[in-house]
């Protein structure tokens, strides 16, 4: 994160009485690739419209490579077309009545650049998604793959300062979407630009981002690397949104030790040890332990040791590339994902384990 | 990587604002004064010349008072016949639309595509042509049908068209085809699930349709009911072509008559005129409730392919039914005027007529009757080519702008809607009459005037196109760095070009067929054909005016052909 290539303060957007975003604040680096997650409604998609420049927001400030776009207080708002962003769209709005090429080559002719400049930046950019050889093709012939491929160089063809992306892989299939994830990613690194991405898809955000900003009810959740938005969430929405998770409640019962370490009174006499990311305040209720971060070992031999649950398990589910255990314990009922070369029966006596550091103490 | 944007700036930043006016809001401003005063200048002349009771016509009025309205309880018997009219058609129109719209959306019929093609001419045929033929087919004594009546021996009159039914019937026929066009949209936008799943749960192809069927498409035929009562309401060619030799005035003549007689007493007109606005907007209102409150699960704006049945041997009934009503609609008023324009004194008795072309040449011989023509197309012509252009900014201001005042554009651009056409054409008389800009009796104000009663039909047209395509694809040349303008020329424009070839054939068509504000308009130096062809009716040479409706007729027909044909590829290229 060399230098701030958008800087976001404090944006507000409304809807005539709805507020969409509210007081949204955020830095994004050159190069930087960050995913705004979160559930339909929670202001991502109208923030990255609003950086776009086709959502007028109400309140607060954008700045693109160091030029301010919009700000409520100089009463200024440049139109989206002299951002100098680009934009994947969800619906990838190819236009059906241009050829391929003449869809990639819009945002360059726009910029009048010389014909023979252009024909070179459109080749480059339809090599890079492998659509060299459809460049004469219709592009009302293409199927969703390719025109999604097309959205793509387009976007990238004229080489924007900032690349939007409003959830751009929600139309594909989900084996499509797999491997669009893995070629977006590798895209993203070779050319290094500065992009912004919109989903609702936790496992595409965690995939392919360099951070995450998780978003809720119009505000901010969390920001943090896709590891700490894991390992370490701050909230019960993140706990609960990103990746599934136990929530145990209870009260601190000791200061945070040298290491962040706390003990922590679960409910059913409990005691737990648990890691606060910061010093706690008093009000927190809970910890959160990822469902794959818990340990299950036959027999309910754990009594007393710090971190060590007895229980029986309830209910068995086979996933295929996981199994699931619903366990019965002191403090509720517990779900477990264990990889399917482990195996419980139904009814069976247990002890569940799992690390401090994994049992992450949430904002009260 | 080449940095393209950062080594081609665009314009610098810090210019564009939004607290600056934008091109937007200026054109929003601009089209709102122009197009709002079109509209409300002249009626504000009408309001006030129905106000006059001073017995002198001057602007404004030396005295005001109501004197005029009051005097509306004398024609009583005028408002009655309208109301009669208007619902004796409404209802026929409303039974024709209704059963063949069932039949050719939700049965299994030969040739199913082409006979709802069919069903859609009578309303190129306009009314006055219509009128005119059915007046030749079957006035007593001398209509062709009676004629035949005679010649077998039979006493009296078969059939007499100049009736209030005959009126109402040749209303029906001509200006009813709005309902079964309607009608069918709303039977083409429910989805097939919805009676698939009655089916589902056991109920029969009977209890189907009247269970889920008939009071999902209610309010479609609700609807459709209330617009074109008021359609009805305003009609004028075939109460004046069919109604005043029986000496049947509706209120659309009665304006008629009071401009015509000497002197002209516009106040009373004026009065009439205001009255029959007040009701045709009162109904359009209640029909935009209707539209609004409907609960309509049924119209998602998404068209289905609605399931067909076999209908047995049924089929061939309503086969014969809709194959029937386009011969009365369409085939016989045509050879009716073929054979009526060809004859130096129309019949139908063949060894009695003398066949001549004397009618055509006539008809393009005249100086007056050839430059109506010539008139007319230019007319359409021009009015399509500047009115489209302006109708396609309007519809992307409408339903795409943020700019302010867009809602009120749409408002004011769908105000003509509900002002009858003739009393529209009063209102501009009066209008142009007492303003110095020298344009009363010329093509422009024939022009302007058919812009302004065109707006909805063109508005609405392109509106459709408008609202099928995707709004990113549009946003997305925004992001690209295009300007509106560019982006309009380069995305919106060539997306809208199927809407836009249709919205202009509409509207030549219309400017080519109108009447009810031409009748009023048309001066010397500006004559179109439709007035014509009522003068060359009152002149009473039914086979001249025979001719030219043929000639009206032949070239709006042509256009109508190629207005099928480019939307018949568009909706191709959509599947």
């Amino acid at each position: 994160m060399s230098e701030a290539r958008i800087e976001i303060s404090n944006l507000v957007v409304r809807y005539g009485e709805v507020v969409a975003v509210d007081g949204v604040s955020l830095t994004v680096g050159q190069g930087e690739h960050v995913t705004l997650l979160g559930p339909s409604g929670c202001g991502k998609t109208t923030t990255l419209r609003a950086i776009a420049g086709l959502e007028e927001p109400s309140g607060g400030m954008i700045r693109i490579a160091g030029a301010t776009v919009y700000s409520a207080a100089e009463r200024r708002n440049v139109p989206a077309e002299k951002r100098g962003v680009s934009m994947v769209f969800q619906s990838y709005a190819v236009w059906p009545h241009m050829s391929v090429f003449d869809n990639v080559a819009y945002g360059l002719r726009v910029r009048n650049l010389p014909r023979d400049k252009v024909a070179a930046e459109v080749e480059r950019a339809l090599d890079l998604v492998q659509m060299r050889d459809f460049a004469t093709r219709s592009a009302a012939l293409l199927s969703g793959g390719q025109q999604q491929r097309v959205a793509l160089a387009r976007a990238i063809a004229f080489s924007p300062t900032v690349l939007l992306f409003d959830e751009p892989l929600s139309n594909l299939d989900a084996k499509l979407r797999a491997e669009m994830r893995v070629e977006l990613r590798a895209l993203q690194r070779r050319l290094g630009v500065t992009s912004v991405y919109v989903t609702h898809d936790q496992e595409e955000a965690l995939a392919i981002s360099d951070r995450v900003v998780v978003m809720n009810v119009g505000g901010i959740e969390q920001i943090g690397t896709p590891e700490d938005i894991y390992n370490r969430p701050k909230t019960r929405f993140v706990a609960d949104f990103v990746g599934s998770a136990n929530l145990i409640a209870g009260r601190v019962r000791s200061e945070a030790s040298a290491g962040g370490l706390i003990g922590f009174d679960a409910e059913g006499g409990v005691a737990l040890e648990a890691l606060a990311v910061h010093p706690p305040t008093g009000n927190e209720d809970r910890v959160a332990v990822r469902t794959a971060y818990i340990e299950i070992t036959a027999g309910s031999n754990g009594g007393g040791d710090a971190n060590k649950i007895s229980g029986s398990i309830r209910q068995r589910l086979f996933h295929g590339d996981f199994v699931q255990y619903i366990v019965d314990s002191p403090v509720g009922q517990l779900t477990v994902r264990r990889p399917p070369t482990e195996s419980f029966d139904e009814g069976a006596a247990v002890t569940l384990s799992f690390a401090p550091e994994h049992c992450v103490l949430l904002e009260g | 990587m080449t940095d393209i944007a950062r080594n081609r700036p665009l314009p610098a930043h810090a210019v564009e604002s939004r607290w600056l006016p934008s091109s937007q809001g200026i054109v929003t401003a601009a089209i709102l004064i122009f197009c709002g005063g079109l509209v409300a200048y002249p009626l504000v002349y009408l309001v006030a010349e129905s106000l006059n009771v001073s017995g002198e016509d001057a602007f404004p009025p030396a005295e005001i008072g109501f004197g005029n309205y009051t005097d509306l309880v004398d024609d009583w018997h005028v408002l009655a016949n309208t109301a009669f009219v208007a619902c004796l058609a409404t209802v026929m129109a409303i039974v024709i639309g209704f059963l063949a719209a069932w039949t050719l959306t939700r049965t299994k019929l030969p040739g199913r595509p082409q006979l709802e093609r069919l069903m859609e001419l009578p309303y190129y045929m306009t009314p006055l042509v219509g009128a005119l033929a059915w007046s030749i087919l079957a006035a007593p004594r001398t209509g062709f049908v009676n004629q035949l009546w005679h010649g077998i021996g039979g006493g009296g009159d078969l059939v007499n068209v100049y009736s209030p039914f005959g009126i109402a019937w040749v209303m029906a026929l001509f200006e009813g085809t709005v309902a079964f066009v309607m009608i069918s949209a709303a039977m083409k936008s429910m989805d097939p699930a919805l009676e698939e799943s009655a089916r589902v749960m056991g109920a029969g192809k009977w209890r189907t349709m009247l269970t889920v069927t008939l009071p999902l498409v209610m309010p479609g035929v609700l609807g459709a009911t209330v617009f074109v009562f008021a359609e009805m309401l305003g009609s004028f060619a075939a109460a004046f072509v069919l109604g005043l030799p029986a000496r049947y005035v509706v209120i659309t003549t009665a304006i008629w008559q009071a401009v015509q007689s000497f002197p002209p007493d516009y106040p009373r007109a004026s009065a009439l005129g205001i009255a029959l606005f007040a009701v045709m907007f009162a109904t359009l209102s209640f029909y935009r409730l209707i539209i609004r409150r409907g609960n309509f699960a049924t119209i998602t704006g998404k068209a289905f392919r609605p399931r067909t049945m076999a209908m047995g041997r049924l089929a061939w009934v309503l086969f014969a039914a809709c194959v029937a009503y386009i011969v009365v609609a369409v085939v016989l008023p045509i050879a009716t005027l073929l054979l009526t324009s060809t004859q130096r004194f129309a019949t139908v008795i063949l060894s009695q007529s003398e066949f001549t072309l004397a009618n055509y040449q006539a008809a393009f011989g005249f100086g007056a009757v050839r430059q109506a023509l010539t008139n007319s197309l230019l007319l359409g012509v021009g009015v399509a080519t500047v009115g489209v252009a302006v109708m396609t900014v309007l519809v992307w201001i409408i339903y795409r702008s943020r700019a302010p005042g867009h809602g009120l554009v749409e408002y004011v651009v769908m105000f003509p809607q509900a002002v009858p056409r003739m009393v529209f054409g009063l209102a501009l008389l009066w209008a142009w009459l007492n303003i110095p800009i020298p344009i009363y009796g010329t093509l422009w104000l024939l022009a302007l005037a058919y812009f302004t009663v065109l707006l909805p039909l063109g508005v609405r047209t392109l509106a459709g196109v408008v609202l099928q395509i995707d709004k990113s694809l549009e946003e997305c040349a925004r992001v690209c760095g295009a300007s509106w303008f560019y982006q309009l020329r380069t995305v919106t424009m060539p997306l809208l070009r199927p809407g836009i070839v249709a919205a202009w054939l509409l509207v030549f068509i219309a400017s080519v067929r109108e009447l009810g504000v031409s009748i009023f308009l048309v001066g010397p130096n500006a004559k179109v054909i439709a007035p014509s062809i009522v003068s060359a009716w009152l002149s009473s040479s039914s086979e001249l005016s025979a001719a030219l409706a043929l000639i009206q007729t032949v070239a709006i027909f042509i256009a109508v052909i190629v207005l099928f044909r480019a939307t018949r590829r568009y909706s191709r290229e959509q599947a």
